[in-house]
């Protein structure tokens, strides 16, 4: 590992960015899919420093008040304040942590690093949220919040009972959507807004992200089994219904729903499908003609050819370069290596590394 | 007809069975208002020499009309072109997608068309196909329409007018793989092909003396940037100037572009000053007179496609930055260019009469570019992937044109890594501006007004940002079809066809409607071509071909 270190060192040479670590992480035992995201997620910039910064306003001396957010911030906070520029580093208690904390994550079998990009922000959004309601003294009722979740399916609304409390979290990661239902018989559109943290969308062989988007947002009728029920025809009716983006997130994470339930088989198969993604993207399925630029800074790998087992790595562009990580290793790559990711073309392929969750930052103009 | 039932045999059966599968069945033509176009012959590669590197790299088809040695029949190409048309005559390329990409010399297979006659259509590409078509396939002698197409580590050579699926010939180049190639078929001094490599090393050889040579090696090579001696970075693309007299020029993965003369020595001195500003166009020249002649430095990141208008006067680059450029070549000037929607754009091609420039890109857009707005008047939507390749289709007319000029239609195709073709009219008269104008008058580029409005918007030698969604006019394709079961590369229009490559090295030729009804003598090519897949490859066809 040293010698992978210094090797990183010499690849960079004088153009090693000041300040900046770049640390593999120990895999604890099939504890990939959580230091992907990880890695993901150290290099997703603003969220970083906001989590450096809190750690370092809630420096509590007391173990007791340990959970998700206090153990992240502490291995974020180790890896920037290594004296070497590169190594390795166990993430061990944020691992036990999870582990303790949630039983799904506890065995050693394989996991997926979606739900736990999912659970983990979730996660940090209830501490966040507990928090600044102990903070607003006891002016509101001390129920717990409600819990967001993630993904466009099972978003709740935002509840018109409780005042939102908007964390940092929230400002990096959360879009709104829009989900306009127009009835068919009286034309009313109604619209109701939901918020997302992260997008999954459904993928097609030899397709782009962009065309995935938009097949998100295709309009889709309601009909047969599935109406809709119309407030102002008091009964259900058939339906149109298309998802815009309202307020685009600050950070983009797209989910590629690689992992499909086959009904026929009774188990979940992977899509291996080529799915190519830029480096830069605009979401021109908005509310508003926004024409919001974004440009990718990382992505989750899996790596194999099943869902139940296989492997997770990361590419992460930090300061221009694009860095591989896979747990312990890091290496730099060209940043044509990234389209070594898109997926196999054809159903029987020996390419089995796939872009799984990408991740885009919003571009100032 | 025999053949029609055949075909639809062999698709039913593959649909039905490929249901649920990812690759249905694939129909063996497709519909257009104008017709069928009928799959005639496909070409590949053994599919057993699947070498080191392959993947890595994306197949590029370059059409390659080589003539008589002893000027004879193919007098009315020469009376009419002369030698100095270069590139545009025969040499159709391809370009592919992903790093790479290509397009150029397609616009020389067009640009024969430029003089309407009926001599010059005949030049580009087909000119020997029908006899070709009669003998057969194995008795080529030196004469011919070849295609040149990299896989791997090889380049490979097909004669485009035989049902061979197998090629005639490959070069095998060992550590390196070759990944864009150009032919000249007016070359002067033999030499007329053009090879680039992944090394940065580039060749240039004569096409016949590869046909005559047994072994699987090049043959006669002068050899330029060896071992990355001027720049070590991957070679994109690479294309003769039109009219210039044996120059032509190699574009790089780092953003420069060198200018060699096939006269001057190979061995060149790299003596170019360092690049002060990697943000800026320069242009540099040797300092003594050898090889590269100059470097231009042209964007940050890869020059993914070059393409020189017919008339060799510009040349337009499309590249990593998302940004095409337009140069007036002679002047080493940046005249004008302008940003995708989003993501590097990774092919380009003119139109013959050299308004518009075609580019497609990482946006999943067919961006058509006016030479005389100097911006984008329209963005074909219609792919589900990147957009690979692009090309006018100089051999069509609209069917109810009066030839009046007032309404012109351009009709031109493209190629993307969702496996189809899409096939569009350009019709500048119908497009809608949804914002910009909003007072009636036909948007068409004869207004005088407007293109000094957009001059003084525009200086010469700036480029343009990326437009907004809603202020660009949105075509339709004519027709979109699923022509291959992976993602494509490139495609050519020909007389007679329409080329289309994918990435791994399957080209398939797609005969135009008229032309495919006099063929249908011939027995279902899909069944003759599986038929005889062996993969006996040069062999005899070379042996039978040594005759002079």
């Amino acid at each position: 590992m040293g010698a992978a270190g210094s090797k990183l060192e010499k690849a960079l040479g004088d153009q090693f960015p000041e300040g900046e670590r770049y640390f593999g992480l120990e895999n604890f035992g099939n504890t990939c899919y959580c230091n992907s995201v990880l890695q993901a997620l150290y290099f997703c910039v603003p969220f970083r420093e906001q989590l450096l910064e809190y750690y370092s306003n809630n420096k509590s001396p007391a173990d007791a008040d340990e959970n998700l957010l206090t153990c992240l911030a502490d291995l974020f906070t180790q890896i920037s304040s290594q004296k070497r520029k590169t190594g390795v580093i166990a993430p061990k208690r944020f691992v036990q942590r999870l582990r303790k904390q949630n039983e799904i994550f506890r065995s050693f079998m394989h996991q997926d690093a979606h739900e736990f990009l999912n659970y983990l922000l979730n996660e940090l959004v209830d501490i966040l949220e507990k928090e600044a309601r102990a903070s607003k003294s006891d002016q509101e009722s001390s129920s717990p919040s409600e819990k967001i979740s993630n993904g466009p399916n099972n978003m709740s609304a935002n509840g018109p009972q409780k005042e939102p409390i908007v964390t940092w979290v929230h400002k990096n990661f959360q879009g709104i959507l829009t989900n306009e239902t127009r009835c068919l018989r009286c034309e009313t559109v109604t619209a109701r807004d939901e918020t997302f943290l992260d997008l999954s969308l459904d993928i097609e062989q030899n397709s782009s992200i962009t065309s995935c988007l938009k097949n998100f947002s295709s309009t889709e009728t309601l009909n047969a089994e599935d109406k809709f029920f119309c407030d102002k025809c008091c009964s259900l009716q058939e339906a149109q219904k298309r998802m815009k983006i309202k307020k685009p997130p600050h950070i983009l994470v797209i989910h590629l729903k690689r992992f499909k339930f086959i009904e026929q088989l009774g188990r979940y198969k992977k899509l291996s499908y080529r799915v190519v993604f830029p480096l830069e993207l605009r979401l021109s399925n908005t509310v508003e003609d926004a024409d919001t630029e974004y440009s990718l800074f990382a992505v989750v790998v899996h790596v194999g050819s099943g869902p139940n087992h296989g492997h997770y790595v990361s590419l992460v562009k930090s300061h221009n370069h694009w860095l591989f990580f896979d747990d312990e290793n890091v290496e730099m790559i060209e940043e044509s290596a990234v389209q070594t990711f898109f997926g196999a073309a054809q159903e029987y392929s020996s390419n089995t590394d796939h872009g799984y969750i990408l991740f885009y930052e919003r571009l100032v103009c | 007809m025999m053949n029609t039932a055949g075909s639809n045999t062999m698709m039913s059966s593959a649909s039905a069975s490929g249901n649920n599968a990812q690759s249905p069945g694939l129909k063996t033509y497709f519909k257009t208002p104008e017709g069928k176009y009928k799959l005639q012959y496909e070409k590949t590669h053994p599919s057993g020499l699947l070498h080191y590197g392959h993947g890595k790299t994306v197949t590029q088809v370059t059409l390659a009309h080589l003539k008589d040695k002893p000027v004879q029949t193919q007098s009315q190409s020469s009376s009419s072109l002369g030698v100095n048309s270069g590139v545009r005559s025969a040499a159709a390329r391809f370009l592919g997608g992903g790093n790479g990409s290509r397009a150029l010399s397609f616009v020389g297979g067009n640009g024969g068309s430029k003089s309407v006659t009926g001599a010059s259509s005949r030049i580009g590409s087909l000119g020997a196909s029908s006899s070709n078509n009669v003998v057969g396939s194995s008795n080529f002698d030196g004469k011919g329409t070849y295609l040149v197409f990299n896989v791997g580590d090889a380049i490979f050579i097909s004669d485009l007018n035989s049902q061979d699926k197998d090629p005639i010939k490959s070069i095998h180049f060992g550590n390196s793989n070759p990944v864009c190639h150009a032919f000249d078929p007016d070359a002067k001094d033999g030499h007329d092909l053009l090879i680039g490599l992944n090394t940065g090393d580039v060749y240039s050889v004569a096409l016949r003396q590869q046909l005559q040579e047994v072994g699987k090696k090049l043959v006669g090579a002068q050899h330029y940037n060896k071992d990355g001696s001027i720049n070590t970075s991957r070679c994109t693309c690479i294309t003769w100037v039109p009219n210039g007299d044996g120059t032509f020029i190699v574009g790089h993965a780092d953003g420069n572009m060198y200018v060699y003369e096939k006269s001057k020595d190979g061995s060149g001195d790299p003596s170019f000053p360092v690049i002060k500003d990697q943000t800026q166009f320069s242009v540099a020249h040797a300092r003594y007179s050898k090889n590269p002649v100059a470097r231009w430095h042209i964007c940050q990141g890869s020059i993914n496609s070059v393409a020189f208008s017919t008339d060799g006067v510009f040349m337009a680059t499309v590249g990593r930055d998302g940004y095409l450029r337009v140069f007036d070549y002679k002047n080493e000037q940046l005249i004008c260019g302008g940003k995708s929607y989003y993501g590097a754009l990774l092919c380009c091609a003119w139109s013959m009469d050299g308004k518009y420039i075609l580019t497609g890109g990482e946006d999943d857009l067919v961006q058509v570019w006016s030479m005389e707005d100097r911006k984008v008047v329209a963005w074909g939507e219609g792919h589900n992937s990147w957009v690979s390749g692009v090309a006018f289709d100089s051999y069509w007319s609209a069917p109810n044109s009066d030839g009046t000029g007032e309404n012109v239609v351009y009709r031109f195709g493209s190629v993307g890594q969702d496996t189809r073709l899409l096939l569009w009219d350009l019709e500048m008269g119908e497009l809608v501006v949804p914002v910009r104008r909003p007072s009636g008058g036909s948007p068409t580029f004869s207004t005088g007004s407007q293109s000094s409005h957009w001059d003084s918007a525009c200086p010469v030698g700036t480029l343009r940002p990326a437009p907004s969604m809603r202020d660009v006019p949105k075509l339709s394709p004519l027709v979109a079809h699923r022509i291959h079961t992976e993602p494509l590369s490139g495609l050519i229009f020909t007389q007679e066809s329409i080329l289309t490559v994918s990435r791994e090295g399957h080209i398939k030729i797609w005969m135009r409607p008229g032309f495919a009804e006099s063929q249908s003598s011939n027995s279902d090519p899909l069944l003759s071509t599986s038929l005889k897949e062996k993969p006996s490859i040069s062999g005899k066809v070379i042996g039978s071909s040594c005759k002079q």
